[in-house]
């Protein structure tokens, strides 16, 4: 049961912020709701931890705001400027763990800026494939490879384990180019 | 509120409706599945965390944190629904393969001619082309 207590917990304050008041009719609806929904629909218990280093989980939360701008402003002049002759590729970047959790976390890190988004994970071949709107030709690809590689290494920073990190950086070092940014 | 407040919500209020007036441009512009799909999903993220933004500086703080809510879950969901589409678009073939300057994922499956990436999600045969 402990390691359904974090689902539990999420669900009661879920619970909770909808009613926007915090009393304790809101928290016991809530706790009782909570748990009525995790045994209805029990989630498969992921054994693996993450270690959350909060500094470095403000700077991807940071970094990740940025982007959704930047990232944003790119669009919209794609959208204004090219319009229907928009081009765009899908690249091949190497996965940097084979963590489920790091896995969803850097899909979605990437996926929330407009313009890129993993169109596919091989976890067997430790590639993703990453599209990318607004590439005007082969050259391009190194750019995104090397951005994707970047929030690679921002969120194992955040979430992953000291092992992992040292093991992108290594990674990163032997990248033709530098990958490390 | 205070007239600063009041000029700041308001510029937060429209910016966020342009950016999704601008995703709407996008719908209709793109050329193909995948670039609409950017158009279609991702401006109105920002757009709707602005216009949330903005409201929440006219409410009061138990009514914006249950917007605070509705601001999670656009930033957890947007980019899982992007994905599942353009993977479905890309594996049925509905996309137009001019538009792509570069195509790894293509070039991969058709060296390979079976689809290993499929692991256990156990989705369909690999597109015919």
């Amino acid at each position: 049961m402990t390691a359904r207590l974090p689902q539990l917990i999420w669900l009661t304050a879920v619970w909770v912020l909808l009613w926007g008041t915090i009393s304790a009719k809101t928290l016991l609806g809530g706790i009782l709701v909570a748990a009525l929904v995790t045994a209805a629909f029990p989630l498969p218990v992921i054994g693996e931890r993450l270690r959350v280093r909060p500094i470095a989980l403000l700077w991807l939360v940071g970094y990740l705001t940025v982007d959704l701008v930047v990232s944003g402003v790119k669009i919209i002049w794609e959208t204004l400027r090219h319009g229907p002759r928009a081009t765009a590729g899908i690249v091949a970047v190497p996965l940097l763990t084979d963590s489920d959790w790091i896995a969803t976390a850097v899909s979605n890190a990437v996926s929330l800026a407009p313009g890129t988004f993993v169109l596919q994970l091989d976890h067997q071949r430790e590639v993703c494939y990453v599209y990318h709107l607004g590439m005007r030709g082969p050259a391009d690809a190194e750019r995104v490879r090397r951005q994707v590689l970047g929030m690679q290494r921002r969120v194992i920073a955040a979430l992953g384990t000291p092992g992992e990190l040292a093991a992108v950086d290594d990674q990163l070092g032997r990248e033709p180019g530098g990958g490390r940014r | 509120m205070s007239a600063v407040g009041t000029v700041v919500s308001s510029v937060l209020l429209l910016g966020g409706a342009a950016l999704c007036l601008l995703g709407a441009l996008g719908l209709l512009r793109f050329p193909d599945v995948l670039s609409r799909l950017q158009a279609a999903t991702k401006p109105q993220t920002l757009g709707l965390l602005l216009i949330l933004l903005g409201t929440m500086m006219r409410l009061d703080f138990e009514d914006a944190a249950t917007l605070m809510l509705v601001a999670l879950f656009q930033v957890i969901t947007a980019p899982v629904i992007s994905q599942l589409v353009g993977r479905s678009a890309y594996r049925a073939g509905v996309l137009r393969r001019d538009v792509l300057v570069v195509d790894h994922l293509g070039s991969r499956l058709s060296e390979n001619g079976t689809d290993s990436t499929d692991g256990a999600d156990g989705a369909g045969p690999p597109p015919q082309r």
